[in-house]
This record gives structure tokens, sequence and C-alpha cells, in this order.
């Protein structure tokens, strides 16, 4: 076991792990924080994004032992201060069926909002292509984050 | 009518904020505290063998392990339709990853660790994994005690064979019908197993606590079916039905994964075992693959014959069903199909044999669609095809034969009233059905196919939904029904009815995934009746509480009741405009009267719907005589698609869907239907595709080589269209449609792609590659 | 998700203490830089370690830059990053183009370029575009330093030549001293991230040479001398493309897995080279410098 250190939401923790534990295992098990999900434990489904120091990545695929000093964000840190416009668009829009999909989606296209204001319909489409959703075929969530990067 | 003030509105879902902030809790979300045990499944590596020995002394030896259980410790069978599954594999294995045992740890680490130092020892047997094959003279049993298993009496199992059930169904004169026709076309088509891919796993946690209570924590579209099957399996350890509690927290999808009992049981059975303990058994994605249930595989062998205007003269299906290693639920699919492959259309001379037959592969079992998806794949395509031979537009050949109200079923029963030509007209107009689109290059072939969908619920006759409807002081609600939201959208809807009988708006409603201690009954979320079933109860639940306010408010305030009506939370008078008697002033605490007593208390209501005119009782040769489907939703799908003609990759370039729902009670849920179905059918058809070894063992159980679709895989363009012709019985006209909107998707397709290339594609499904090969002729009779 | 297996860690704050460690623990250690493939592996129990070495603390490896006529690429970087230099653009064209089509964002923002050809996966996206512009692989141990031709790197599947104590620091690719373009086709299921079923690189330089690789159609992706001397015979146009097509059944011999069937691996191999070459054509005649 290994204490580290790191920002979680704005928050800083500190938490003992041992080499193989799993990011997305630490945050789900040992920190409590449940928004990111598994859908696959392989890096193909996108449910367990977090934004790691700006960059949306696969919880699945990190070790936690490796985030030692870095920055997280999940959907409880962007949710703290109210719903974000992606967010409200999304609820107004009923984008999500089932919802397992949404922590994943919301923070990719966040990180591609934060680098690309102005998104095409492609760039949207490609920034959540990694993000799998069975209920909703997709069109509701481009939509959505669509309208909103076209007004703002 | 009066003007709906919350029905038919496009209101947003009452679970939406959750979700999209994170806060929606699922079950593995769920917190058990430290002494929450963790169980690791042991998986046998045969599709078909005689377990001869266990030993688990090694995984003992592993520190933290409590213990491992195995088919020993459970010797009871389940099922839904039928008796004929084990919680852990008795004596025999039956498909490629069964589960055999199981370790329970303190960890999940040591659990797995232990988990790969159980030995099993197994002498294999040979295996069947064709359902053609398994109906060969002599091919080898699966379940040799077929006879003796439990099903429900319209099963029809045939003991010694692999035929697990045989639904007849024989109408008219079919010789006499083939005989009139002037045309014929048999032939067979092939639609291979499929997953539903809901992107949460299945989990389930359960507490066997020291007084006997056993909580099940699932995720559910089934959580009082779970209960009954639970306290009947465990029945012999002393359980009872009041000793379960099932607890469904948010679900990450179903589509008929999660909808009766699978792996929950395991969880149940073990927390009987480790006594006060909460104990974890979470899947993995390729458990999900091959260890819950997975769509049925077909071949499916058609007979039309018609005469030269296109009218149908006779039909023959034979559907041969690939139903895997146990058919518990599975062959009530194989029923359902059976009674309904003649699709929506008018035919006098039918016969039908759809065969349920047991293989070494994993078990099938319903998944959205229920099976009409497969039927129809070989159905629609025989209607293109026929219409093409007889120079007659397809849209025009099934507009000439598609049902109306009145006619009737293969089974002898009326046609419920239903939009399917309103469909078409609207389908056939938004497509363009006469313009032909050109092509974006000359590499690229453009196509057009049309199909039209029928489904009804496959359900007992005597299945119900039930509803208590309570008051709040602020004269909020809490409403609580068994039905599950999976994502439909099922609670939103629950609340917008009760929202438009007791005008309190929706935010004042709270409606939550049940507890089977809190919630009353209902049978299942499945087969698209729960808007239908679960809104009827909830419906009169609502108006038994409306009654309760009426009555309470005229006998104490001197009005005729049939004069009273509700309108923004207040009872008010058709004659005196100012009488208003807020509900929250009374819906708990009651009415003072002048001499200082108060009549009343608080307002509770109760709904209860079984639809009381189904019933399966049938002449078993004939299948006539019973009203086995309460209704049929219909509709009608159309698309264009772009083929690159070297690589054989389709883009969908629009798809149209008109579906009949009765009455859209929440418009923008039911478009969400529609968009999300419309794809699911694309990628069964395009780019899903099941691969097993010699071995039944699944090569591709993961995302990786099962491919689904990406938000880059969408149609340019979904046009959702919503037809209403409503429901005599449903609640505001209301019919399910959640499943359908896949149904029309696989034919519609596969049509557009012979009038792209002509080529007929008879087997699903209809990769890239299939095309290309087709195509070039690299690979001749792809069919074949 | 838990992995039952156990393993150290260390994350070096300098190459001699990564290079320490890889030469103390050899065959024992593994190197760990984004993880999208290790990850994976040991949640399988797939060459389990006793030690990682996350280098993702060498920031010198975190680096794409032109050195000595070359574009180096460290270590550390990403696909994303790749998708995000224009010295790649520039240099490389090729190669930003695979990078797009790896995986999905999520997994190109941890997953590198050099992760990429030590797991050396058959279908890797990385190896094609390397190949065609004739890079170097750097490796580094206690021993000292070599560079290895990507055309010699790869050895099967899943094997390279890197050594057990050995880690690489780079990849660099000699910049072209005339005018050139390159065009990479991925043979996928849909469009949507998939691993490629086969794969073309194909750099045509302004003198008419013309490089050509194939990926994902045997255990390791390889150039293909015999279309590249053809077309150095006979020049590059549409006729010759077209018969140098028609060579490519005779070059490759893909199998058939749950990816593809060896019939449409080896036709969409052809397809693909037809476009590659078209579309590197037509960029060609688009070049300025
Ligand atoms: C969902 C998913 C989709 C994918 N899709 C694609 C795709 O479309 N195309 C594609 O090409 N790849 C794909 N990949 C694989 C790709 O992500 C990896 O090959 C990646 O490039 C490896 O880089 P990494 O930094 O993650 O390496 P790691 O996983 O950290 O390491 C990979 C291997 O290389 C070794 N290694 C790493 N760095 C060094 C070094 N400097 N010196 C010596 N050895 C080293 C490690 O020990 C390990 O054996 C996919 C992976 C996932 C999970
Ligand atoms: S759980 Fe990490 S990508 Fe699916
Ligand atoms: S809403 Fe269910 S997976 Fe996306």
């Amino acid at each position: 076991m290994k204490k580290i250190s790191f920002t979680l939401n704005g928050e800083l923790r500190q938490v003992d792990v041992a080499p193989n534990e799993i990011l997305l295992e630490v945050l789900r098990y040992k920190i409590g924080v449940k928004s990111p999900k598994c859908g696959c434990d392989t890096g193909d489904c996108g449910a367990c994004t977090v934004i790691l120091n700006g960059k949306a990545v696969r919880s699945c695929l990190i070790f936690a032992i490796e985030i030692n000093g870095q920055e997280i964000v999940t959907l409880e840190g962007l949710s703290k201060d109210g719903l974000t416009p992606l967010q409200k668009a999304l609820l107004d829009r009923n984008a999500f069926q089932c919802g397992y999909c949404a922590p994943g989606m919301i923070l990719s296209a966040t990180c591609l909002m934060s680098g690309n204001p102005h998104p095409s319909e492609e760039e949207i489409k490609e920034s959540i292509a990694g993000n799998l959703c069975r209920c909703t075929g997709y069109q509701p969530v481009i939509d959505a984050i669509s309208e909103v990067t076209k007004k703002h | 009518m009066e003007e709906l003030k919350f029905v038919g509105h496009p209101a947003v879902r009452i679970d939406g904020k959750e979700k999209v902030t994170g806060a929606a809790v699922y079950t593995d979300d769920l917190e058990f505290g430290p002494d929450l045990l963790y169980a690791e499944i042991v998986e046998g590596p045969h599709a078909h063998a005689m377990i001869r020995a266990i030993d688990a002394s090694e995984a003992m030896k592993v520190p933290g392990v409590i213990c491992v259980v195995t088919g020993k410790d459970f010797p009871y069978n389940f099922g839904l339709y039928m008796k004929d599954r084990f919680i852990f594999a008795q004596d025999r294995v039956r498909f490629f990853g069964e589960q055999i045992a199981a370790v329970v740890a303190r960890t999940p680490q040591a659990a797995k660790k232990a988990a790969r130092l159980v030995q099993v020892n197994y002498s294999p047997l040979p295996k069947v994994v064709s359902p053609l094959e398994a109906l060969r003279e002599g091919a080898d049993l699966i379940h040799p005690d077929l006879k003796h298993y439990e099903h429900v009496p319209w099963f029809f199992p045939k003991p010694d064979t692999n035929i697990a059930h045989h639904r007849k169904v024989r109408k008219g004169n079919v010789e006499q019908g083939f005989a009139e026709a002037d045309y014929i076309l048999e032939d067979t088509y092939e639609v291979p197993r499929y997953a539903h891919c809901a992107i949460e796993y299945h989990a389930a946690v359960a507490k066997y606590d020291h007084s006997g209570r056993l909580t099940v924590w699932a995720s559910s579209q089934s959580p009082h079916t779970q209960r009954n099957l639970f306290a009947i399996a465990l029945a012999p350890l002393g359980i009872r039905h009041n000793d379960v509690r099932v607890i469904a927290p948010h679900v990450g999808g179903g589509f008929g994964s999660k909808a009766g009992v699978t792996m929950e049981i395991i969880a149940a059975a073990i927390a009987t075992k480790v006594k006060g303990h909460p104990v974890k058994v979470l899947w993995n994605r390729e458990r999900e693959f091959y260890n819950t249930y997975q769509r049925l595989g077909v071949v499916a062998k058609l007979k039309i014959g018609v005469k030269s205007d296109g009218r149908i003269t006779a039909l023959h299906h034979s559907l041969f069903w690939d139903a895997g290693a146990y058919v518990e639920y599975g062959a009530n699919v194989v029923n359902a199909v059976g009674l309904s492959a003649i699709g929506p259309y008018r035919v006098d001379n039918a016969s039908i044999d759809s065969y349920c037959i047991y293989t070494n592969l994993p078990p099938g079992g319903p998944y959205r669609g229920f099976g009409y998806s497969e039927f129809l794949f070989g159905l629609e395509s025989h209607m293109e095809r026929m219409a093409k031979h007889l120079g007659i537009d397809p849209v025009e050949m099934r507009r000439r034969n598609a049902i109306r109200a009145g006619d009737i079923t293969a089974y002898g029963a009326k046609m419920n009233p239903n939009g399917l030509h309103q469909a078409i007209d609207a389908v056939a107009k938004e497509i363009k059905w006469h313009e032909t689109p050109s092509p974006s290059g000359p590499d690229m072939a453009i196509g057009k196919g049309f199909s039209l969908f029928w489904k009804a619920p496959a359900m007992p006759p005597n299945t119900s939904s039930s509803c208590f409807l309570k008051f709040n002081e602020d004269a909020s609600i809490n409403l609580l029904v068994s039905g599950m939201d999976l994502g439909q959208g099922f609670l939103t809807v629950m609340a917008q009815i009760a929202a438009e009988i007791l005008s309190v708006p929706i935010s004042k409603i709270r409606t939550e995934n049940p507890d089977t201690d809190r919630n009353p009954y209902e049978w299942q979320t499945v087969a698209s009746h729960v808007t239908w079933g679960c809104g009827n109860a909830v419906k009169r639940a609502a108006l038994d509480a409306r009654e309760q306010i009426f009555s309470l408010a005229a006998r104490t305030h001197d009005v005729p009741k049939d004069l009273l009506y509700l309108e923004d939370e207040v009872v008010k008078c058709k004659r005196r405009p100012g009488f208003a008697l807020p509900l929250k002033d009374f819906v708990i605490h009651g009415i003072q009267m002048e001499d200082g007593t108060f009549k009343g208390g608080p307002i509770m209501g109760r709904g209860v719907f079984m639809p009381e005119y189904a019933s399966t009782k049938a002449d078993p040769e004939t299948s006539q005589g019973g009203h086995p489907n309460v209704h049929y939703t219909v509709g009608a799908a159309a698309a264009i698609i772009e083929i690159d003609k070297q690589t054989g990759r389709v883009q969908v370039k629009k798809v149209v869907e008109a579906v009949d729902c009765g009455k859209a009670i929440n418009p923008s849920l039911v478009k969400g239907q529609i968009t999300g179905g419309i794809l699911q059918g694309i990628s069964t058809v395009l780019y899903e595709e099941m691969k097993f070894d010699h071995r039944g063992k699944m090569l591709n159980p993961n995302f990786t080589d099962y491919k689904i679709p990406t938000a880059l895989d969408i149609p340019d363009e979904v046009i959702p269209l919503i037809i209403e012709v409503p429901e005599p019985d449903g609640p505001y006209g209301a019919r399910g449609m959640g499943e359908h909107t896949m149904l029309p998707v696989a034919p519609m397709i596969a049509n557009a792609i012979e009038d792209a290339l002509g080529i007929r594609m008879k087997s699903m499904p209809i990769t890239a590659e299939k095309i290309c090969l087709a195509m070039t002729g690299l690979k001749k009779q792809q069919e074949k | 998700m838990a992995i039952p297996f156990e393993f150290g860690y260390e994350k070096p704050a300098t190459i001699a203490d990564a290079l320490h460690l890889l030469d103390k623990w050899g065959r024992n250690a593994r190197i760990l830089a984004g993880g999208t493939d290790l990850a994976n592996e040991l949640k399988q129990g797939f060459r389990v370690p006793e030690l990682l070495v996350d280098i993702k603390g060498l920031d010198a490896l975190e680096k794409i830059k032109v050195l000595d006529d070359a574009l180096h690429i460290g270590a550390l970087v990403t696909f994303d990053m790749v998708r995000n230099s224009q010295l790649v653009r520039d240099h490389a064209y090729i190669l930003y183009e695979a990078a797009g089509l790896v995986a999905s964002s999520g997994v190109r923002n941890r997953a590198t370029v050099v992760g990429n050809i030590c797991s050396a996966v058959a279908c890797m996206d990385s190896a094609a575009p390397l190949l065609v512009h004739d890079a170097v692989v750097h490796t580094a141990s206690l021993e000292g330093e070599r560079e290895v031709p990507v055309q010699d790197w790869f050895v099967d599947n899943r094997k390279t030549l890197v050594g057990e104590k050995e880690m690489v620091s780079h990849v660099s690719i000699p910049l072209p001293k005339i005018k050139h373009a390159g065009a990479y086709q991925k043979m996928m299921r849909y469009t949507g991230e998939d691993l490629a079923a086969a794969n073309v690189g194909v750099l045509l330089m302004e003198d008419g040479a013309c490089r050509v690789a194939f990926g994902s159609v045997g255990p390791i992706p390889r150039r293909s001398p015999e279309i590249e001397l053809f077309f150095e015979k006979n020049g590059v146009n549409a006729r010759h493309i077209d018969q140098a097509k028609d060579m490519i059944g005779g070059i490759i011999s893909p199998i058939t897995d749950v990816r593809a069937t060896k019939e449409y691996r080896m036709h969409m191999t052809k397809v693909m080279f037809v476009r590659a070459m078209h579309a590197a054509v037509e960029r060609l005649k688009k070049q300025k410098i």
C-alpha cells in the first residue's frame, strides 16, 4: 500500500492504494465517488470516463497509483454549482434514457467544449464516439451538445 | 374531450436531473459497509459435459475466502415458464461458461484468486450447437429429464427429444389457399443470436439476516417476479414470499436481459449460506454476453401464396429456434412468434409451426422485440420479393394485405383498432417513396426499403399491475408502482397520468423504482405492457383517490359530487364559482366541521389492472379458441441507404418510422424510443455478430469485437412519426411501443440493399463484408 | 475489475533511474506508459511482472521535436499529442492521419505511439506510417543506446527487438528532403472505433519513389519491396496503381479470424491500396514544398 494524494473535484484527497488497484475501483469503492461507471473494463465503452488534468480518460485503464499529485474531475465535480448549460440542454431534451452512459458522455463532451467551444457536428460525434450508449441512438445527445455550442 | 394538461405533453423526465448530474444510483453504487462479501463464479469450460468432481480445497486456503458453494448446495429447479434451470449446474454442464460453483470471500481479489483454484473434473459429452442438428434422429439429449419439468399449461414439450415446446397454429384451409395462389414463394431465412448489450452489467447483492429475512438488491426488470421465483426456489429452506424483499435501484438498460431471473438467484442462494452478511455478485462484460439471456437464433422456412393482385391466399411458416441450454423464458418467445408469425396481414389460411429447440449454447431469452424482429426479417423480405415479382409496388402490396381492426388473427381472435394504414401512408409520404434519390458517386449505389411491423405483449393471461397512490400534507403525491424505469421513461409517464387526473403538477409527484415490500404487485417490466397495464392501474388509483376527495368534499360542503372537478390542486364546483377547496388543506388531515370534528383522513388511492378477457386456453393442435394476446401495436418504416460498392459499407441516409402507440402520453419519450430502437435495429442487421468456436465458446464476448454502434455510426436523419388510434382499454388510449421501434429495421435494410444492388441477403447480419463478398462473387453462395 | 495479481510500482524521476530499475529487474519489470494495453493485459493475468516501471515522470520523453533532420517522437507522446502537432502534420502527415483513427479520444489521450509499437499487436495503427517513413526506434539501457530501423523492429505478433533491460526512448522519422505525400487507410467494421482488420500506408515522393506498407494481414506489418520496385521501374499512374493492386495477392497472406475472413481482408487491402495511392497522388499535387 502506498499513500497517494490528488485533487478530486477541487478537493485534496489522500488514499492508500496497492499498485494493482485500478483508478475506477478506487474512486468507486474506496472514495465513494460513484458517477464513473463500469461498462466493459477494457477501455471500449467510456462509462468510466473521468477528466484527468483536463483530458477525458478511461479510469478503468489507469492504475490508481499513477494519479499521485494529479487532478481529477468527475461528474460530481461538474454538478457542484448547479447544472451546466450542457446538462440543462440534455435534461430539457430528455436526451438520456437509462442514464448509465451519461456521466462519461457529459465529461467527454465537456472536454471537447473546453478546447473547442464551437465544434462541428462531426467533431461532436467524434468526441463522444468512445462513449457507448445502447438506449438513445445518440442523436438527442448530439442535438443537445450542438444546441449549447451554437448558443455560446 | 377536455383538454389534457399533462398527458400528451413532452414532459421532462422525472429522473432526468439525477441522470445528468451523476446522482442516479444503480445497484453497484449502493453501499453495504465493511461486512460485504464478494462472490466469484467458477465457469465450466465445456458446452456439454458431466461434472465428475469438484475440489475446492486449494481455493479454501486463500486468505479471506469464506466458503465455496456448488450445485450440491442448491439442488433446486427454477424457471419462469418452465422449471428447467438450476442455480448452479447440477451433474451436467449445458453451455460453455455455465456457472459451476462460486467462491465467497472478503475481497473481490481473494474471490477471484480462489476461483481460479477450484478444480473441476468433467467428462465431456457430444454437444449440439445448431437447432437442426438437435432435431436429428439420435441427437444427444440435452435435458433427459424434460418430461419431469413443471411448465405453464400452454407449453407442449416433446419428452425424449430436444424439443421443449411446439406452438402449432392452423387457420383456414392452407392447401386450398396455396392451390388458389397465382404465385408462391418459398425460402429460408436465418437470424442468428444477438446480445442485449445494456451498458450496465447485471448486479445483485443479497442478504439473508439472522431473522430469516432475505433482501436482494438487483438491477432488474422484474422485482416481483424475482421475489416470486426466489421464494419458490428457496422454499425448501423455509423461505416464504413475505420473507423475501427485492429492491430495484436505477437500471442501466435492460432490453430484456434483466427480465425474469438469471444471475440474481445466485446472490440470493449464496446469501442463505453466509447468514448475516450481504454478498455481492457482479457480472462482467464477458458474462453479460454468454451467461445471461441471448436473443434466440432462428431458421425460418416461409412459404406464401398470393393472387396476381398481391393478395395473400395462404402462408406457412416453420420456425426452428435455437433456444439454448435452458428455455424457461425463451420458450415463450417461441410461443409468441408461433401465434403471430403471419405478421400484420390479413391471412385467411395459415399454418405456423414454431419449435423451441434445446442446444448447447447460452440460454436464449427475452430480447427487445421478443422474437418478432426475427420472423419479420423473413416475412418482410418475402413481401418485398413477391411484390417485385408481381410487378406491384411493395408499399401498395402491403397496403392490400395490411390487417385492419376486426380482421381475424392466426389464432382466431379479432384484431384491435389500429393505425397501420395511416402509418404506411405517412411513412411513404415522408420518405418520398416514389422518388429515386441518386447516389453520391460512381462507386456508390443507393436503395430504398420498406417494412411493416406488429407486436403484441407476450404475457400470461393473468398478468397484472397495481398502484398505491398516497397524498402528503402539501398535496404532493407518492405514487407507488412496481413497473421499472429501464430508461424508457415509465415513471414519468405514470406521473403524467396521475397528474392529469388529480391536477397535481408532475414536479409534486414522486415515483421511484420499486421495493417489493413497499410497492404493490407488478408482473414484470417486459412486453412493452407497462404504459398500458400499469398506466391503467395508476389511472384507477388516481380515480379512486379523486372519488374519495369528491365524496369528502360533497359530504362536508353539501355540494353535489358530480359537479365537482379538480383544477390546479383545488377542488372546484361547476355551479359554484367561488367554491374552492385546496387539496393541501385536507388530503391528510381531513376537513373540519363546524362542531370541531374532522371528517376524512389521508387520501390513498388503489388501482389494479388485469386484462380479464385474456386466455391461453386453446386447442393445442390449432391454437384456436383462446385470446392469448391483448392487442397488437403496429407501424411502418422506410429507409434510404447508400452502399459503397467496393467495400460493401452501408450508410443509412434517412429512416422514417411511424408507430401507432394509441396515445403518446409523452411524445418526447416516444420519439426517444424510436431513435434508439432504430439504431439498435440497424446495429443487429449491419454490425453485430456473435462468433462461436467449435467448442461452443463465444469468441467475441466484448465490445472490441462485438460491435455496437457509436455516435459515428448513426443514420444521417431519423424522422419519428406518431400515429394515434386509441386502444379501447388503454389509459387515454395508449398502448406500448418501446420494443417495437427496432422491429422493422432489419428487413427494411435488407430490402434497401436489394433495391440498391439487386442482391437478396437472407441471413443476418448483413455486414459490409457479406455484402462485399456477395457482390464480388468472392464467396459464392454466401447465403448457403 | 479487481486484479487478483500482485506487483510493485516505481516511478523513476530520471532516465538513469529508470534504466537502473530495468537493469535490476530485467524481465520481471514492465514499463508502464499510457497503460492502455498494459492494464488490460494485467487484468487478464497476461505477463504479470513483479514491478511496474511508470515512465511518466520522465518529462524529456514527452516531446515532439525536430532534431538533426529528423522528427523525434518521445516515448510519452500520445496519439492525442500527435493529432495536435503541427510538426507531425507537416512532416509525417500519414502518422497524423493514422492517429486520428486510433481508438477514441479517451484512449488517445493516454495511449502512446511508442507503447503502440512496443505492444506490437499486429493490428496497430502506427506501424504502417512509421514503416513508410523509414523511422528508427531508439532504445536505451545501462549498456548504451541502440538505433533499430523500424523495418527490423517487429519480430512477431507482440514481439519486438527490445531487450530485457531496455526501454525505447523515442522514434525518429527522417525528414524527407523532397516534396512527398502519404495516405493511410484502415479497414474497420464501421466508422466508430475499431481495431484494423487490415491497413495500408503509402508514401509518395516527388521523384517518383513510392513506399508501401501493409498491416494486420500477417503477424507483423511489412513494407512491400515488390510494389515499390514496380513503381520505381514503371512510375506511378492510374494504370500502374491498378497493376500494382493485382500484385497484392502474391504479397500478403491474410488469415480468417473473428474480425474478417481472409477473402475480405485481401479484397479490402486492394481497395484501400488503390484509394491510398490515389489520395497520395492528389495530395502530392497540392503540396507546396
Ligand atoms: C479500447 C481500446 C482501443 C484501441 N484501439 C486501437 C486502435 O484503433 N489502433 C491501435 O493501434 N491501437 C489501439 N489500441 C491499443 C493502443 O491503445 C495501444 O497499443 C497503445 O498505443 C499503447 O500505448 P500505451 O502508452 O498505452 O502503452 P502501455 O500499455 O503503457 O504499454 C504497452 C506495452 O509497451 C511496453 N512499453 C511501453 N512504453 C515502452 C517503452 N518506452 N519502452 C519499452 N517498452 C514500452 C509496455 O511494457 C507494454 O508491454 C486500443 C486500446 C484500447 C484499450
Ligand atoms: S469501463 Fe472503462 S471504458 Fe468501459
Ligand atoms: S442512456 Fe442508456 S446507455 Fe446511454
